[in-house]
């Protein structure tokens, strides 16, 4: 009996841990957007700037630093790929394409991502994942009853990744630049 | 004991797939489709010639298509099977020929409509090596790719694949270069050597518009099927969000004065939400006289609507063919010859 009571919590834990995820928003615009304020006692604008234009120059394969007209506002689009997995198989179902803003102020900062347009792949004859067109359809578009299924599984996928990318991000922020140094290890054979 | 270990290792499988989803960079790329479908030509037997979709009145097979695709570094191979009517004796060689005890002849198949690998060099040098879906036309072999499900003639009398080795250089986003060595068109092995060399130039003026210019060139001795020159256009220019068109011409000679063929096809396309597209496909197909014979040519209209559902899509459609010269052998009901073909399929295509 307590092994299956084990088992159950087991079973629980595992999907509370799916579900976790904060859940997309919609702004005043009627698009979704994932969106977040951060306040970060005892840190300078300055350096959350410095701090979020180093993310952004680190995340350059799949995101572009579009302006930073102000020096509290940045702007950059990124892509993120939508995969269909299971266990170790993988297929990749579209792209989406989104624009990622920054904005800090003395102890506190805030980001968001929105204008997210969803791209479908299709296999060419070469047997290659390639986008069918070059205009996303927004992400908050209703599908209608025949696609309602396969559409929400995007949206799931796009808020896991948002919040994956906003963890990375918030990671960036707290920790302070350091210069990257490049060792190699040296293991000592005259110790042992 | 046995039933505790084997429920322990059912919530264990259960939740390393929860994580393996989250973090796992799925190093085998698995694909494919399945699709069927149903003919009615008007004049009760099967006229339009052009590939696939040619049994009349019946359920019938396209294919089972299954493709592996794996990439490690800067190297990566794609294989793609496929059984049934579409993915095999209408669309692909036998792979090879064997006497029977009683001195018939059977043949196998390889199944195989893509087997290549491939090594990017650098960012914009890659090479690519193995039998690949051809290079040339507008229309594929999958139907997942295509968006009406009867083809184009231009489909039907080009090369469907391609065996050699090419190298793709892209100069930037908007413009690339392949130029290969290639086998005769849709073999696996050329008995007379690589014989065969083919350059395709890309260009994207502007966002949305893609334009392929190919060129094949073959030699044999016999001449005949796959040698001499091909040039083709292939393009796609997304116009709005709604508004695809798509346009394919090209031009074939024959080595030896042997014909060959001229043609066109426009695509347009409009869809009307992510799940309900219409298209037309007007195509005009001249096929060359041999020779001195003279020339005859083709013109053909067909309708389709895409309605998907999650991975499934249906496709009904009406297809209208004129054939003023008669090169087709379009009949009646009642088996006199006529001029014009029409007929209405269904098909139901899934991908996954």
């Amino acid at each position: 009996m307590k092994f299956l009571a084990g088992l159950c919590l087991l079973l629980l834990v595992s999907i509370l841990g799916m579900g976790q995820d904060k859940p997309m928003s919609t702004d005043d615009r009627g698009k979704l957007i994932y969106y977040e304020v951060v306040v970060a006692k005892d840190i300078a604008k300055d350096s959350l700037t410095m701090r979020a234009s180093d993310f952004l120059n680190r995340s350059a394969k799949f995101m572009t630093i579009r302006s930073t007209d102000t020096d509290t506002l940045m702007h950059a689009t990124g892509k993120m790929i939508i995969n269909k997995t299971a266990l170790v198989l993988s297929r990749p179902s579209g792209e989406v394409h989104y624009n990622f803003y920054v904005e800090t102020r003395e102890g506190k900062y805030r980001f968001w991502m929105t204008d997210l347009k969803f791209v479908p792949y299709q296999r060419n004859r070469y047997g290659n994942f390639v986008p069918t067109t070059s205009k996303g359809i927004p992400l908050e578009h209703q599908p209608g009853k025949l696609n309602s299924a396969e559409w929400a599984g995007y949206v799931k996928a796009v808020t896991r990744e948002a919040n994956v990318l906003s963890t990375r991000f918030k990671q960036s922020m707290v920790n302070k630049i350091l210069p990257v140094i490049k060792e190699k290890p040296v293991i000592p054979t005259q110790e042992w | 004991m046995k039933l505790r270990s084997l429920l322990t290792l059912a919530t264990l499988t259960i939740i390393s797939t929860t994580y393996a989803q989250e973090t796992a960079d799925a190093p085998l790329q698995i694909s494919g489709s399945v699709d069927t479908y149903f003919k009615y030509d008007f004049a009760k037997t099967p006229n339009i010639a052009t590939s696939f979709a040619s049994e009349q009145n019946s359920m019938s097979l396209g294919m089972i298509d299954l493709a592996l695709k794996k990439t490690t570094g800067k190297a990566s191979f794609v294989g793609e099977l496929s059984f049934g009517p579409r993915g095999q004796a209408q669309s692909i060689p036998n792979g090879a020929f064997a006497e029977t005890g009683d001195g018939d002849i059977s043949t196998s198949s390889f199944h195989i409509q893509n087997l290549y690998v491939n090594y990017a060099f650098t960012d914009k040098f890659t090479m690519t090596a193995g039998y690949m879906g051809t290079f040339i036309g507008y229309e594929v072999i999958s139907p997942v790719a295509n968006f009406n499900y009867s083809t184009s003639y231009l489909f039907t009398a080009g090369p469907f694949q391609n065996a050699g080795i090419k190298g793709t250089y892209a100069f930037s986003d908007k413009v690339s270069l392949m130029v290969g060595l290639f086998n005769d068109w849709n073999v696996y092995q050329d008995l007379n050597g690589m014989s065969s060399v083919g350059a395709q130039l890309m260009v994207s003026p502007v966002e949305g518009w893609t334009a392929y210019i190919n060129v094949l060139n073959g030699y044999h001795d016999e001449g005949g099927y796959g040698s001499g020159t091909i040039l083709d256009l292939t393009t796609t220019y997304q116009v709005t969000d709604k508004f695809k068109l798509g346009l394919n011409a090209a031009d074939y000679a024959a080595a030896n004065d042997n014909g060959g063929y001229t043609g066109a096809a426009l695509y347009p396309q409009y869809a009307f939400s992510p799940a309900v597209a219409l298209g037309v496909r007007a195509e005009y197909f001249n096929i060359k006289g041999v020779a001195e014979e003279s020339d005859a040519a083709i013109l053909s209209g067909t309708l389709s609507a895409n309605i998907k559902a999650g991975g499934l899509t249906f496709i009904p459609e009406v297809r209208f063919d004129n054939d003023k010269d008669y090169s087709q052998s379009f009949v009646k009901s009642n088996g006199s010859a006529t001029k014009s073909a029409s007929q209405f399929s269904l098909a139901a295509v899934y991908a996954f």
